[in-house]
């Protein structure tokens, strides 16, 4: 029966699907760099504030904002080894409490010793900060003021002097909180669904054999169905750079209608003394057989002394991640 | 077949966490109850809640006195 092979390059087996999941990705990084433009800063100040006196800052303009939020963010600045618990305090024009809330800060440092080692850690936690958001839509002055609710030495001794603190409002702040996690989700389910491609597909060849030449039967074909032949050469060390393997698909009555060489490039894996333990390669060739019926497909490596293990798979309906050289095999 | 689910699951993601961040949903709301989605900042937690729109400080407000610190010698 004569048959016609001829290769060519088509995208038509491109599947779209993991570029998109790659854009969500890109999304959420434009995300981050648009949330720069809705923010700007009201206030950065230094101020200092004692038990008994709380320090007030100018009030500030709440909006309300269909993006992002009224931030302000404290940190106080101790010695080591001290502990402050301070509060964040907002009130309206008449002086009524609007919100409060507490953040236990500390700096501490000392030496460790452990199985003979020995050294310094210093650890702290001195930030603090509030995210506000206006209920109704109006607009209001916001006075702010940080106390200083207990202030101590690590001995638990109260400490009389004022804890300076640096506060910056900001207002438009998106909570970026929420684009690092999603960051982390898109990020890999990206690398999934472009690892899912080269998974794809149904496997109706799977064998492995401790030789040299290695083929089976499977019922395949059709115009529409891409087929993924993957060779997987292991070989011990005295194996060339470049193994060949030669490629035969015959039809259902065993008739040869395709045959081809591949030069499979090998490489090489050491041990720790740098001996070459083995070797491996793989091949991958993409095929459309016409018309759907039983095929067999064999392959053989040359030179076969090295050859430890052949795998041959075939997987049809595979998609591509790019435009791949397709052969294709049809009756005259 | 997967990879569309995979696509569409992070499309999800995307704009879930996009709507999520740029709305705000973890800031505290002025004179309105705190939000089951109030997500506070750096552990500074709120120190009462609202009663209608009046701000009532938690009774529990004065236990910060038994801080005792941090870093890797606290709770050891």
């Amino acid at each position: 029966m004569p048959v016609i092979h001829q290769a060519q390059t088509t995208s038509r087996f491109v599947d779209p699907w993991p570029y998109l999941a790659c854009g969500t990705a890109v999304l959420l990084i434009l995300a981050f760099v648009s949330s720069l433009f809705f923010q700007k800063n009201l206030k950065s100040v230094k101020v200092q504030a004692t038990e008994e006196e709380p320090v007030e800052l100018e009030p500030v303009q709440l909006n309300p904002q269909p993006v992002g939020a009224l931030r302000i963010d404290v940190k106080a600045s101790i010695p080591d080894n001290h502990w402050v618990t301070y509060e964040i305090q907002l009130r309206d024009q008449q002086d009524k409490i609007l919100t409060t809330a507490i953040k236990q800060s500390w700096r501490e440092s000392g030496t460790w010793q452990e199985e003979g080692e020995s050294g310094t850690w210093q650890e702290d936690d001195l930030q603090g900060g509030l995210d506000i958001r206006a209920a109704e839509q109006k607009q209001e002055r916001l006075k702010i003021a940080i106390a200083v609710l207990e202030y101590t030495d690590t001995a638990g001794q109260d400490v009389n002097q004022p804890v300076p603190f640096e506060v910056s409002v900001r207002s438009g702040v998106v909570d970026t909180r929420y684009l690092w996690a999603g960051l982390v989700g898109t990020v890999s389910l990206a690398a999934l669904s472009l690892k899912a491609v080269s998974a794809g597909g149904t496997k109706v060849i799977a064998k492995t054999i401790g030789d040299s030449d290695v083929g089976a039967r499977a019922t395949v074909g059709g115009c529409h169905k891409l087929l993924q032949v993957t060779v997987r050469v292991t070989a011990d060390k005295n194996t060339p750079h470049h193994l060949t393997a030669y490629l035969r698909i015959t039809n259902g009555s065993g008739e040869q209608i395709f045959s081809r060489s591949f030069l499979v490039a090998c490489n090489f894996r050491k041990d720790a003394e740098g001996r070459i333990e083995k070797a491996t390669g793989q091949l991958q060739v993409f095929l459309i057989v016409e018309p759907p019926s039983s095929y067999g497909f064999h392959v053989e490596i040359t030179p076969d002394g090295p050859v430890d293990e052949t795998q041959l798979i075939v997987q049809e309906g595979v998609r591509t991640l790019q435009a791949v050289e397709v052969m294709h095999i049809h009756p005259a | 077949m997967l990879t569309k689910i995979l696509a569409a699951a992070s499309l999800l993601i995307a704009l879930g966490t996009i709507a999520a961040s740029y709305s705000q949903r973890s800031a505290l709301t002025l004179r309105q109850a705190t939000p089951p989605t109030y997500w506070p900042r750096y552990g500074t937690t709120l120190s009462g809640q609202y009663r209608g729109n009046t701000w009532v400080s938690l009774p529990n407000r004065s236990a910060y006195g038994s801080f005792r610190g941090g870093g890797p010698s606290a709770g050891k």
